[in-house]
């Protein structure tokens, strides 16, 4: 008889702490190893907006392997564009694979120009970066503002500077010349974009270590602060690594459910259940970042400090 | 196509010094694991201070390096072409709409077709070179990494039956997704210009006009089951 009201109560006290957990507008799936991995649930409309939203500070969005024209991509889109009206990021970039399958024009039309189009008409600009499925054509597309260069480099706002490369072809050329951009730079924000990730705990895809042998060094001598990459398809917000805060957002349109390994050791905060972009803003020595899902929920949100800040 | 033997032209290093390399590494194998990638061994061709990003060729024997060298030499033949076609349209703006990118690449598909009106499989990818490269790549599929590249190639390289007759001077199936080519593959291949790039179509090596969008080549059969 004990053992059977024991046993009512700790079902009370489950049931309970089950409600809490369930009720708190984000769920998170378990900690193993270090790893938070959050589930996607439908988010309650109208969240509270995980970023400062200053007025004059520079803001921008991270899109990652996104062209595949099917419905999760329009989904998404749509969040991009809900997340504009509240947040007038300026500019998009894009860690590559910004077209699958076929390149012709009508699916310039459907992978990017029509799920899109409302940012696009609001003036929102799209830095590219190539990715392995990408055509070397999409250069010269004027809606991807590459100027005809596979990578290159822009200054969109005083002390904040973008480097975008070809990460498919990591030539030496290529390589003395983010040596050369890199060193060139004053600017307090160094952020490089590009599609195979130094990090990542895919166990699809996981670390390029050739790449990474490559170019992290330089990363890490010129004072990177962010780099974003794409490539294995979930979002992942790697543990800093010699200083450098890796994001992996390849979570635009195609995505590979359960692919983060747990125990890759990386993990800072992962999501591998449902598409995903990321929001960020720079506020001084501030960046803060937000990564909202297909239904609208924040996945992950935070705030780093950019590297070699002087006391 | 006329044939000029030139075999320094892309591989960025004299044919004498790729004989040297006949000896040396199968350095792919020697990427298991671990948080960095273990170098391959340090020849004359790729020095221990080489850039990680260097190509690595090998192993090669003083035969193979002849025929990679003749094989380069077909490429640099092939780009030749290319180039001086390609001067003959156009230039696309670097603010170019998608039709205007497709109207190029269609007028430079015409021209290099025509141009190369009686190619056939092997005009580049040599009788001699073909063994060559379906032997660097099973080195490289059959390494530590294999099976994951493997399938990470031929997941995204599904064909459709439309698309299993490769045909050499044919546009590139518009329906067939360009595939991921693995570093570790790129890297064993000899390295090419801008103009062209290696795709997989199935299991065929596909060398690829990337302003034309043609199939200059293929080897069929490069990925071991």
């Amino acid at each position: 008889m004990e053992g059977l009201m024991r046993m009512r109560r700790w079902s009370l006290v489950a049931l309970f702490l089950l409600l809490i957990w369930t009720a708190g507008g984000r769920r998170d799936s378990g900690i193993t190893g270090g790893v938070t991995v959050v589930q996607a649930f439908q988010a309650p409309a109208e969240a509270p907006l995980p970023l400062p939203n200053q007025e004059g500070s520079f803001k921008f969005a991270v899109l990652g392997d996104f062209g595949t024209g099917a419905k999760g991509q329009y989904q998404l889109a749509e969040q991009m564009a809900t997340l504009y009206k509240r947040f007038k990021y300026e500019l998009v970039v894009t860690v590559g694979d910004n077209l699958y399958g076929s390149q012709r024009p009508q699916d310039f039309n459907k992978k990017f120009e029509i799920p899109y189009k409302p940012l696009l008409d609001a003036g929102v600009k799209f830095y590219a970066s190539l990715g392995n499925h990408d055509a070397r054509e999409q250069r010269y597309y004027k809606q991807f503002n590459m100027d005809g260069k596979l990578y290159y480099t822009f200054k969109p706002k005083s002390n904040v500077r973008f480097f975008a490369l070809d990460s498919t072809y990591p030539e030496p050329e290529q390589i003395k010349w983010l040596d050369k951009e890199l060193a060139a730079s004053n600017d307090d924000w160094k952020i490089v974009y590009f599609h195979h990730p130094l990090y990542s705990s895919g166990d699809r895809h996981g670390s390029d270590l050739r790449l990474r042998e490559a170019v992290e060094p330089l990363l890490v001598k010129y004072n990177v602060s962010v780099a974003l990459t794409g490539h294995d398809h979930f979002y992942e917000r790697v543990k800093p690594q010699m200083g450098i805060t890796y994001f992996v957002v390849g979570s635009g349109g195609q995505l590979r459910a359960g692919n983060i390994d747990r125990n890759s050791g990386l993990t800072a905060k992962g999501f591998d259940t449902d598409l995903a972009f990321m929001g960020a803003e720079i506020v001084g020595d501030q960046m803060y970042f937000a990564t909202i899902s297909r239904v609208g929920q924040t996945v992950d949100s935070g705030v780093l400090t950019r590297r070699n800040v002087k006391p | 196509m006329t044939l000029h033997h030139n075999p320094t032209r892309y591989f960025g290093v004299p044919l004498g010094a790729l004989g040297l390399v006949a000896a040396a590494f199968l350095a792919l194998s020697a990427c298991a694991g671990g948080d960095k990638p273990t170098a391959p061994p340090a020849t004359s061709a790729s020095p221990s201070s080489a850039p990680p990003t260097e190509r690595v060729v090998g192993p090669l024997s003083p035969a193979d390096a002849q025929a990679l060298a003749t094989m380069t030499a077909r490429l640099g033949e092939y780009v030749d072409l290319h180039t001086k076609i390609e001067r003959t349209l156009p230039k696309l703006p670097k603010d170019a709409t998608p039709e205007q990118i497709d109207k190029n690449q269609r007028a430079l598909e015409k021209l290099v077709r025509e141009g190369r009106a009686t190619a056939k499989p092997g005009d580049i990818f040599t009788p001699e070179a073909r063994p060559v490269i379906k032997r660097l790549l099973a080195s490289v599929f059959e390494g530590p990494d294999g099976k994951q590249l493997r399938v990470s190639i031929m997941d995204e390289s599904q064909a459709p039956p439309s698309a299993a007759k490769l045909v050499v001077n044919s546009r590139y199936p518009d329906t067939v997704p360009l595939t991921t080519i693995p570093p570790q593959v790129l890297q064993t291949l000899p390295k090419l210009t801008e103009d062209l790039e290696y795709r997989f179509i199935g299991d065929s090596l596909i060398l690829l006009d990337v302003h034309a969008h043609v199939i200059a080549d293929f080897i069929e059969h490069v990925i071991p089951r």
